[in-house]
């Protein structure tokens, strides 16, 4: 163990916490799926990276990098609505291990389908922001705009989930499945827009993405693991639980990479969720089934 | 006038030797050769889609010259996918089903070390041409397992033996005050290299001031980048794959990282059309080592006609690929190949009979090819069985390169240099002091 408690230390829990934004956005997404339409979507991280590569060919094609974001939302929010459609909704009624199966082939069917269709070789957007120097310290633009962008997307979604009639809609059917459609609700149409939404949220993911990362067909396995972690360990289904988690996990990264090798800050995050999974198999915020 | 003419019969025999090759062919002998790379999956990009076109172009360039001793080459091709359990079933199954007389290719040493151990072990015959951990052969005592390919060791050494040599010029340091950092992906390659820098770079009397290795699919480098800025080394050394080195180079930019010199070690590093699209001059004077892209080296201190041999190479790749520059990985993967296949070859067919692994064998071991005498400039001589390092090319050699404005310099050794190297990185550049 080499801790040194100085400004170093501090700039790497800070960029920790920035981090986490960007984690606690992609498990929002998956946790909204799962909490609402109670189908955990394997290739969540595939649908990021379709929505990276959007983004990389709209920027590259001449567009403006917002414009470029804003398609690749649109892009995967219906990557994710024809994935309700034509995968998650045929099983809905079987077995929770078939919804699993299914959406683990769309992730093989995405990654090679990327693969044939792109290429192997790595895309860049080749937008640099520069850094943001504080004191000693030194903190990528580009995290922090994903950071930012991050939060106000959360909490876009949470005005969306309580201030709307669809919203409100999404959460009561979240509460009870099968009640809810007795009482007018259309549960076809509510898990069609909430796949749009948790879509969406895997887009705007994407488009912060690409100003931090080299895009490639495998980029999922970068962060899918992680993802699923995090969301168990929040709850799943859980958004706050899923925001929490992030943090938590981010900053056990932070902590541990800093204080051991790299590789430790995993594993000393992946020791921790054993743990608090031990004593809490529901998450940290998930409610005892 | 009764009976040949001489000159008929001179042009008959002349005739019929030409036809030889083609006759052979035409009687079916053939070789099967697996080819296992990484055509797919995050290795692909790092240089194994590079290595495979030139170990393609080789197996083109002899079948077109009617095959080896009658024999016409017929590649088995394999995609190890970037996974190293996809790698040995690949392995297993072009040696069990789909009967290949050898094994060869090969470009993560991740796959490399596992493979090597069970080929060797079933007494099948490997002919690695990309992956360089030592580690594949240290203390394994392989007995059908060859490698004319620079190793992991090497690959330190060099490094530290190009500082040493220009701390007092360039860096205005003694040896003993130059501080270097060591950063690593933490695989078989990564690890072997990293090795080869500190033993090296201690015995020559550097300051070591950070050594750390991290996960090639990490997601976040930004701890390891803010240890590098609190050590403050004047030389990092990293061996990495993609996307890690490029996730490192964002970061490290990002996060305000500075040096004097930044030394890669192969794989992503030896890809510099990809990183100057990345990183546009942010990659000037970055230094690679790597076995030396052939088109480099001067073709007059090479055997006669492999100047030649090189720029038919290089017309191919660039055909076959559409890329501009040429990477060092599509050198190895043609040069291992065209010695086996010019050298090795030949002598197991005539001398021992056959294609069996223990002619393949017998004809490796007394490999003698003379320094100049492939297009890669090192010789082969593999070390004997009882070596700790048996199956390895004792001759062969990394060089150091460094790319300015796109291109591609050899540094050192001193004797092969095309460029007074850069060092420290000139003011303005985004990592200079």
């Amino acid at each position: 163990m080499d801790c040194h408690l100085d400004i170093f230390f501090l700039e790497a829990l800070l960029n920790g916490l920035l981090l986490a934004g960007l984690l606690a956005l992609l498990a929002l997404g998956l946790n909204l799926v799962f909490g609402v339409i109670d189908v955990v979507w394997i290739c969540y991280a595939e649908l990021v990276m379709v929505g990276m590569y959007g983004v990389h060919y709209a920027y590259k094609g001449g567009l403006p990098f917002i414009v470029a974001a804003a398609l690749g939302i649109v892009l995967v929010a219906v990557a994710a609505g024809l994935l309700h459609v034509l995968v998650i909704r045929p099983v809905l009624e079987t077995a929770p291990i078939n919804q699993l199966l299914v959406t683990g082939g769309v992730l093989f069917f995405l990654q090679a389908a990327a693969t044939m269709a792109f290429g192997v070789e790595f895309k860049n957007i080749g937008i640099s922001l520069g850094s943001l120097n504080v004191l000693d310290m030194s903190f990528s633009r580009a995290r922090i705009l994903s950071f930012v962008v991050a939060l106000v997307g959360m909490l876009a979604l949470w005005l969306f989930l309580t201030r709307t009639y669809m919203g409100t809609a999404i959460r009561a059917i979240a509460q009870d499945r099968q009640i809810m459609p007795l009482m007018g609700v259309d549960s076809r149409r509510i898990y069609l827009v909430t796949s749009a939404i948790g879509g969406g949220l895997a887009g705007l993911a994407a488009g912060l993405m690409v100003l931090n990362y080299d895009i490639y067909p495998q980029i999922g396995l970068q962060f899918g693991p992680l993802i699923f972690m995090i969301c168990v360990l929040g709850g799943l289904g859980s958004m706050i639980g899923g925001f929490v988690a992030a943090f938590v996990i981010s900053q056990f990264i932070a902590v541990g990479s800093s204080c051991f090798h790299t590789e430790w800050g995993y594993a000393v995050a992946f020791l921790f969720f054993m743990i608090a999974i031990f004593f809490r198999p529901q998450g940290l915020f998930g409610a005892k089934s | 006038m009764i009976g040949p003419r001489p000159a008929g019969l001179a042009g008959a025999i002349l005739a019929f030797a030409l036809m030889t090759p083609a006759l052979a062919l035409a009687q079916g002998k053939e070789i099967k050769v697996g080819v296992l790379y990484d055509q797919t999956g995050a290795f692909a990009a790092g240089g194994s889609k590079a290595a495979s076109v030139g170990n393609q172009i080789a197996i083109d360039l002899v079948n077109e010259k009617g095959g080896v001793e009658g024999y016409k080459i017929v590649p088995v091709n394999a995609d190890a996918q970037s996974k190293t359990d996809v790698a040995i079933n690949e392995a297993e199954r072009l040696l069990n089903d789909a009967k290949v007389d050898l094994l060869m290719g090969v470009y993560s040493s991740a796959h490399c070390v596992p493979m090597a151990a069970k080929v060797d072990a079933a007494k099948k015959f490997m002919w690695a041409n990309v992956c360089i951990a030592s580690a594949v052969f240290k203390d394994k005592n392989l007995k059908y397992v060859f490698r004319p390919q620079v190793h992991s060791d090497q690959f330190g050494e060099a490094s530290c033996m190009f500082i040493a040599e220009n701390a007092k010029d360039k860096l205005k340091k003694e040896v003993k005050d130059v501080k270097v950092a060591i950063i690593h992906e933490d695989g078989p390659y990564g690890a072997g290299v990293a090795q080869g820098n500190e033993a090296k770079c201690k015995q020559l009397g550097m300051q070591i001031v950070h050594k750390e290795g991290y996960a090639a699919t990490s997601g976040d480098l930004s701890a390891l980048v803010t240890k590098l800025r609190r050590a403050q080394a004047d030389v990092i050394l990293h061996t990495g794959y993609n996307p890690d080195i490029t996730l490192f180079l964002r970061q490290a930019k990002d996060a305000g990282l500075k040096f004097a010199a930044l030394i890669g070690h192969g794989a992503g590093y030896g890809q510099i059309d990809k990183l100057v699209e990345t990183f546009k001059d942010d990659v000037n004077y970055v230094y690679n080592v790597d076995p030396v892209a052939a088109q480099l080296l001067d073709a007059k201190s090479l055997k006669p006609g492999l100047g030649e041999l090189t720029a038919e190479m290089v017309k191919r790749y660039k055909a076959a690929t559409g890329a501009q520059e040429v990477p060092p990985h599509a050198s190895m993967g043609f040069n291992q190949a065209w010695i086996f296949f010019s050298d090795v070859l030949p002598r197991a067919i005539k001398k021992h009979g056959g294609i069996d692994p223990e002619a393949l064998r017998k004809a490796a071991l007394e490999t003698n090819i003379p320094e100049g005498g492939t297009i890669q400039g090192y010789g082969v001589k593999f070390f004997p069985p009882g070596h700790a390092m048996a199956g390895q090319n004792e001759r062969s050699s990394p060089v150091v390169m460094q790319y300015v404005k796109g291109e591609t310099k050899i540094a050192w050794p001193k004797a092969l240099r095309t460029i007074d190297p850069v060092l420290p990185l000139p003011k303005g550049h985004a990592y200079a002091r």
